[in-house]
């Protein structure tokens, strides 16, 4: 029996990442998984569970620790006429891995003429969890300028599950970000199969005072912060961004075009960031929005906790920035 | 040992000749030679089928004409036309014609270590006999590249033959003062990968050493590590200054590998001097017709400037 179009499964986020990945396997068999701990140990955060004992070592390959080398060798094979997925355990160990990512990969289509494709997703996960200078950073805005690379960053297992689906259906290289803290959380995930397309962001909730953007797990803040706003008389709307490359950024200007304010909310550094691209591509579009970001303090991330939450935003600073801009108090 | 082959010696006179008309010409842009480094190429390429996959540096342009690519669409690329075989868009530094088993160049130095080494896992999966082989500066070997690939090579058996064309020089830094290991060979032993090495400019050398390693490859033996001892008769690129000893340069010139086999070959009586005349001939035709190729190409229009981006 089927199930009802709309019929929802409750799952881990981390469930729905192995769901996506299952089914991707089964659909394309030349798709690999490649990265360390994912074959019997499941993955770092289990988000690989039991698909090394379904589909074999040969398709699910544990590596050494050679970051550069995954992303090489995973671009290699994709380019070959497979399709590869490569698993970064944090993103920190990405900036190993950028030759063959951001110059062979991104690169390829453009650089071959057309001849070369890499149909490529380099899967890693990012943020603050306690873990250290090296262990937490949000580098996501670096890669959002690298043309032929496209990157996503989920922040329900809803959406992890179809945005990953879709980035293993591209034919260039697509860098999918988990953050740490979404692993346990659990979502509603379609039950019958289903994509979420790349490239387009989610209004989360409507609201009419304020635009608030945010991607990954500083979704959280941002909801808590637009529920705290609300009681206080100000109506938020919510924009989840989903997909940082390309930008959806028809559905920001139209919703700051109706709000008349952006507030931009991310983990990682302000400078050059995501809110700052946003801000500048919103502001030519709408012209007089006022508009504010919200980032992390231009510090390296503590595994010491009272450095790291002084880093990280969070629902407090999301407030009081909407509050200073739309009231111009703190 | 295999018989004297006076395709060998066409195939590097076209490299020269082709260089040499490049050259001369006042739009010829950034270019990395071949020129002295002939042999290299071409007693590899003599080793490889056609369902092989070669990749390596931006010197690609021995590798390429090696590889019996197209020498019209090679100029054409390395000029920025559109009737190159990337459209004119990856030039010298990334050249490929990967369904004429060149999977092309990449010109971040020990770059396409890793990739030939995924190209190498993807034909392996595929289950045929054919091998990728990646020719690489010694350069690329105080690279982490080469170490990591070397590991994931030998750990899952890739049909992968590893050739560094060792010119002695990375840009202006001699080998010696850059590497620590007596033979850049020497960096497969760890990992119980089968090294040579073998005289660069000796065409008969590389093509014997390239085909005994690839047989092993070919038979499932796992990678392999042939080493050339070249020396490349120009700069290390169009645009830096010579810093080698003029008198090392000279000796190096004495040991031309053109030269060398022609009088390879006319010793054992396989050619005589007439043909190699002819030979001569016929390659300045190819390479003027190539250059006629190149001129009457367009450049891309820079409205198609996003084409293949994403």
């Amino acid at each position: 029996m089927s199930a009802e179009p709309d019929a929802t499964t409750k799952l881990f986020f981390r469930e729905a990442i192995v769901r996506a990945l299952g089914e991707e396997m089964r659909r394309d068999e030349g798709l690999v998984l490649m990265g360390q701990d994912i074959g019997a140990f499941g993955g770092p955060y289990r988000e690989f569970d039991g698909l090394h004992a379904r589909f074999g070592s040969g398709r699910v390959r544990d590596m050494p620790v050679a970051e550069g080398a995954m992303v090489g060798v995973g671009a290699g094979y994709a380019a070959a006429g497979g399709r590869a997925l490569v698993s970064i355990t944090y993103m920190d160990f990405l900036m190993l891995a950028l030759d063959p990512l951001v110059n062979y990969a991104a690169k390829l289509r453009y650089k071959t003429g057309g001849q070369l494709h890499a149909p490529l997703v380099v899967k890693t996960t990012a943020g603050a969890k306690g873990q250290g200078v090296a262990h937490s950073q949000c580098i996501e805005a670096w890669m959002m300028g690298v043309p032929g690379l496209k990157v996503v960053a989920p922040s329900t297992p809803a959406d992890a599950y179809g945005l990953l689906k879709s980035a293993l259906r591209e034919d260039g290289p697509v860098l999918y970000i988990d953050h740490k803290r979404l692993f346990p959380m659990a979502g509603h995930v379609p039950v019958s199969e289903s994509c979420v397309p790349l490239g387009v962001a989610r209004v989360e909730r409507a609201g009419g005072d304020v635009t608030l953007v945010g991607h990954s797990w500083m979704m959280v803040p941002v909801l808590a912060a637009a529920d705290r706003l609300e009681t206080e008389g100000i109506s938020c709307e919510v924009i989840d961004l989903r997909t940082l490359a390309p930008l959806d950024t028809a559905a920001l200007c139209a919703s700051a075009g109706r709000t008349g304010a952006l507030v931009t909310v991310e983990e990682g550094q302000l400078t050059c960031g995501v809110g700052a691209e946003i801000a500048f591509r919103v502001h030519e579009a709408v012209p007089g929005i006022r508009a504010a970001r919200v980032g992390a303090a231009p510090a390296p991330v503590s595994s010491n906790p009272v450095l790291e939450a002084a880093v990280v935003p969070d629902a407090d600073r999301i407030v009081a920035a909407v509050c200073r801009l739309l009231r111009g108090k703190p | 040992m295999t018989l004297p082959d006076p395709a060998l010696l066409r195939s590097m006179m076209l490299i020269r000749a082709f260089e040499a008309s490049l050259m001369a010409r006042k739009d010829h842009g950034f270019q990395l030679l071949s020129s002295g480094q002939e042999a290299v190429s071409v007693g590899l390429c003599a080793a490889l089928e056609p369902d092989d996959q070669l990749l390596c540096s931006g010197r690609s342009i021995g590798p390429a004409l090696a590889r019996r690519l197209d020498p019209n669409r090679v100029l054409a690329e390395l000029l920025g036309k559109e009737a190159g075989y990337c459209s004119g868009r990856g030039g010298r530094g990334h050249m490929a014609a990967p369904a004429r088993g060149f999977f092309g160049a990449h010109a971040v130095v020990g770059g396409n270590l890793t990739v030939a080494a995924g190209v190498a896992l993807r034909l392996q999966g595929e289950g045929r006999s054919s091998l990728v082989a990646c020719m690489f500066g010694d350069g690329a070997c105080g690279s982490g590249a080469l170490h990591e690939t070397l590991n994931i090579a030998a750990i899952w058996r890739l049909p992968l033959l590893l050739v560094c064309d060792n010119n002695q020089y990375s840009v202006s830094t001699p080998r010696a003062a850059a590497l620590a290991p007596a033979r850049l060979s020497d960096l497969a032993a760890p990992f119980g990968i089968r090294g040579m090495t073998v005289d660069g400019m000796d065409v008969q050398a590389v093509r014997d050493a390239a085909q005994a390693l690839a047989a092993t490859v070919r038979a499932g033996g796992g990678p392999a590590f042939l080493e050339c001892l070249s020396y490349g008769f120009t700069a290390h690129s169009t645009s830096s200054r010579e810093s080698r000893p003029r008198d090392e340069v000279a000796a190096a010139r004495d040991r031309c590998p053109i030269r060398g086999y022609t009088e390879v070959l006319m010793r054992s009586g396989v050619v005589d001097r007439t043909q190699v005349a002819e030979m001569t001939r016929e390659i300045d035709i190819v390479v003027a017709a190539a250059n006629r190729f190149a001129d009457d190409a367009a450049f891309p229009s820079p409205a198609d400037v996003l084409l293949n981006v994403g």
